[in-house]
């Protein structure tokens, strides 16, 4: 398993070198390979490591401050939703989160064992909700859809299912429809 | 992980403040639901949540601050928040929280706020 530290290490020590460097798990090193990829415990907490990495590696690559926050929160309930729904909350499964950036957007998949949504929950109604005082589900997901520019959700050839999340570098405004 | 909130009553005259220490998440169901249980107990018609500007909040905790909200429109109390960084701002305006809570930059605006409310 690729650890975290090293992978942060290293891009570290990538931003203080002449030319831009950075590692993946392989070690295979090149400006085209702007790629890390982690993979994390099934576990409470572990959500705050995915979204640390994660933002680290945005502000690596000179993401704006706004962006990071809004990729900070896509990644932790991309993880959440792994960990509970995809992975069941089963403790011996584990989720993969990689990051790329390429041109001036970052790429995030969010990889659980599970077989993703059976039925999209609809859009939360604050008012309906207020109203009722009914459970509330489905903010995670709308946050998602929300924050990232783009949103695929799909099964994998292996075992499981992946959410993969694009960020541009600037935030775009967004029209009804296109949500 | 933090999976405790530490949350302080204060009373500022009509405005009641909850100070909320840690992440806002669904762990934080019990302790918010004890606090404003506790508020209402001490008769307060206006509440003023306060957000630690570090703390994590994900989906859980923004079902968890909307189940508070709830509440307050049943008791017909006023409730505002505070202390949220920008991209709390937006995240509370874009699931619809700001039509239930007005946003204030900081306590006393706050308590200003809704003390001539």
């Amino acid at each position: 398993m690729f650890s975290i530290s090293v992978a942060l290490q290293t891009l570290r020590e990538a931003n203080r070198l002449p030319f831009p460097i950075i590692g993946n798990k392989n070690n295979m090193i090149n400006n085209n390979d702007r790629s890390v990829e982690i993979i994390l415990a099934n576990q409470l907490g572990f959500e705050k490591v995915a979204v640390a990495c994660s933002a680290s590696f945005a502000q690596l690559f000179g993401f704006p401050q706004d962006r990071i926050e809004d990729l900070k929160t896509m990644v932790g309930e991309a993880f959440s939703n792994a960990m509970q729904h995809g992975n069941k909350g089963r403790s011996d499964a584990k989720v993969k989160v990689s990051l790329q950036c390429k041109d001036e957007a970052l790429i995030v998949r969010v990889k659980d064992e599970g077989v993703g949504l059976e039925t999209v929950p609809p859009v939360p109604d604050i008012d309906e909700i207020i109203a009722q005082e009914r459970v509330i589900t489905g903010f995670g997901l709308f946050l998602m859809k929300g924050l990232a520019d783009e949103v695929e959700f799909r099964e994998t050839r292996d075992k499981g299912h992946v959410v993969k999340m694009t960020i541009n570098m600037k935030e775009r405004v967004k029209n009804a429809e296109q949500e | 992980m933090q999976n405790k909130n530490d949350i302080t009553l204060e009373k500022h005259g009509a405005v009641m403040l909850l100070d909320i220490e840690g992440d806002i998440t669904a762990f934080s169901e019990p302790f918010l639901n004890d606090a404003y249980k506790d508020a209402n107990d001490q008769g307060a018609g206006k509440i003023l949540l306060k957000v630690g500007q570090d703390a994590y909040i994900n989906s859980g905790g923004i079902a968890v601050l909307i189940q508070v909200l709830a509440q307050t429109k049943r008791n017909n109390q006023t409730i505002g928040i505070t202390g949220l960084s920008e991209h709390f701002k937006k995240i509370f305006n874009m699931v619809g929280i700001t039509k239930f809570a007005d946003i204030h930059d900081s306590v006393e605006d706050g308590i200003a706020a809704l003390s001539s409310a």
